[in-house]
């Protein structure tokens, strides 16, 4: 099977991904860019007899204690409806509390309070777009004391009391190790049935009290590690559609493309080393 | 006692809207980084990530404070205004009211209009473009019938009046614009602000246009509208540049 490998459809490319139709895997939107039903939107549309959609939202707080918000969840399926993706996704976090909305992907404890609040909310949510949700491990920059899982048992959890699959983002795994210390090994033990989709992205390394702390900023080419990282993701898990995401400083299509190209060589060279070693 | 997860997500939502705890700091695991910083990599990126978006909202009222300046004014807005919900194209409604408020009006007085032109072209831009009526559209329309006809205006058109010269202000901080020197603010404006098929832009009208224009969207018919303005309003060649710029939704 050949590798699936697509690329985040942000708005400096639509005009250029419009008229050239390049190859690719599929194309992915953040559903908080597309709610208004703009121009854009119907661009998007005219899209899909050519490619496969995912839908990646990043608003729905499926971490907030308070439950979701309905009014953005009605807005999020009204979308889900009208593209009939693929796969639709958010994250393990949370981003609002009491009507106010971070525009950040804030960290969980992993504690069972905590988990029971995560469960209702993907169950809620897959309740109202009528379909299977998966959930992506976030980049994290701080741990709670109270948490008494790791994340992976946390996200294995969830997937196995919800129902839901599980977004496997790489380079969130590498950043999230470095920054608590953690092995990112660990991540390896998550249930393979449930992993539905991959994402890539680049990091940048910034400065903590002197300490070099990584920020998942979606602004650089892949890094080394994260490649050797994703390497062992394959090997564990086999092949799933994995995406390259540039969300700052987006760069010019060729080089979107040409990642999602060494996404591709990768993915089969480990297809191949698996096939001999069976 | 460790928090519950709604008092541990309360004291986040506040330390990053700027009020720290010590109960909050206990519940983080600190070393070589300590827990301050940890939290400090959040709020930096509620904070700049909304500045950017305001500024992606506001291009014009950044252009005219510079960079360094409009984050500050974006970082003091986020702290006090922090969005309701999670559509970042919809966020900066209070942000003209807040410049007038602020400081820097005092020196560019005419900047919370220009931030008001900024919304509305940002409101124009995520619309739908949706059908237009045209010229074509109501020749089909019996004479007798058109005096009562209502039109509404298409998704996204707005009208904005200052007593600033807008448009001049505003085409002068585009980054294409000559480095010309000084612009002269003064001098009133009237500007229809549309979605066109690929982008959003205004128009400028005149004080009987804009009054005109105003009368329809406030669901007067095109007899009631026009008698409101000037006697000196030509009704018909203004109607017809209105039909032309794709000012009326087409009825659904």
């Amino acid at each position: 099977m050949d590798p699936v490998v697509g690329i985040g459809l942000r708005a400096p490319h639509l005009a250029e991904i419009a008229r050239q139709r390049p190859a690719t895997g599929f194309l992915e939107i953040h559903a908080e860019n597309h709610l208004a039903g703009s121009p854009a939107l119907q661009a998007i549309e005219r899209l899909r007899a050519d490619y496969a959609f995912s839908i990646h939202a990043v608003g729905l707080s499926l971490g907030s204690a308070e439950g979701l918000d309905e009014a953005h969840l009605a807005r999020v399926a009204a979308l889900v409806k009208r593209l009939d993706p693929a796969l639709v996704s958010d994250h393990l976090s949370w981003s609002s509390f009491s009507g106010r909305y971070f525009n950040d992907l804030l960290p969980l404890p992993y504690t069972e309070e905590a988990l029971t609040v995560v469960v209702r909310n993907v169950q809620r949510l897959q309740e109202v777009l009528g379909r299977q949700i998966s959930i992506e491990n976030p980049s994290c920059y701080l741990g709670f004391a109270q948490s008494t899982l790791s994340e992976p048992e946390f996200l294995a959890e969830v997937a196995s009391r919800s129902g839901c699959g599980l977004l496997l983002d790489v380079n969130n795994i590498a950043v999230t190790a470095h920054n608590l210390r953690l092995d990112a090994r660990d991540w390896l033990t998550l249930p393979a049935g449930a992993i539905t989709q991959y994402h890539l992205a680049g990091h940048a390394v910034n400065d903590a009290d002197g300490e070099a702390i990584l920020i998942d900023d979606h602004g650089s080419r892949v890094s080394d590690g994260v490649w050797a990282l994703f390497a062992d993701v394959v090997r564990r898990f086999g092949q799933r559609p994995t995406l390259i995401e540039w969300d700052t400083d987006v760069p010019p299509l060729a080089v979107l493309l040409d990642e999602a190209a060494q996404a591709g060589r990768l993915i089969s060279a480990e297809g191949r080393n698996a096939a001999r070693a069976a | 006692m460790p928090l519950a997860l709604r008092d541990l997500q309360a004291a986040f939502a506040a330390h990053l809207i700027g009020a720290d705890s010590a109960e909050l700091t206990a519940e983080i695991l600190g070393d070589a980084i300590p827990a301050m910083a940890r939290l400090r990599v959040h709020r930096h990126h509620m904070l700049e990530s909304l500045g950017s978006a305001l500024a992606a909202t506001f291009p014009t009222v950044q252009a005219l404070v510079g960079a360094d300046f409009f984050r500050g004014l974006a970082r003091a807005f986020v702290g006090q205004s922090p969005p309701g919900q999670p559509v970042l194209a919809e966020y900066g409604a209070g942000f003209p009211a807040f410049i007038a408020g602020d400081d820097a009006a005092r020196d560019l007085p005419y900047l919370p209009d220009v931030a008001r032109l900024d919304w509305a072209l940002n409101l124009a831009f995520h619309a739908p473009s949706g059908g237009r009526v045209t010229a074509a559209d109501l020749a089909a329309i019996p004479a007798d019938q058109l005096p009562s006809l209502r039109l509404a205006l298409a998704p996204g058109a707005a009208l904005i009046s200052s007593s600033y010269a807008l448009d001049r202000i505003w085409a002068a901080s585009q980054p294409d614009a000559p480095a010309s020197g000084t612009v002269d603010p003064d001098g009133g404006t009237h500007l229809l602000i549309l979605r066109r098929p690929d982008d959003a832009a205004f128009v400028a009208l005149s004080a009987a246009e804009a009054g005109f224009v105003a009368g329809l969207a406030g669901g007067l018919s095109l007899e009631e509208a026009a008698g409101r303005v000037d006697s000196g309003f030509d009704l018909s060649a203004s109607f017809a540049r209105l039909l032309g710029l794709g000012v009326f939704a087409a009825a659904q």
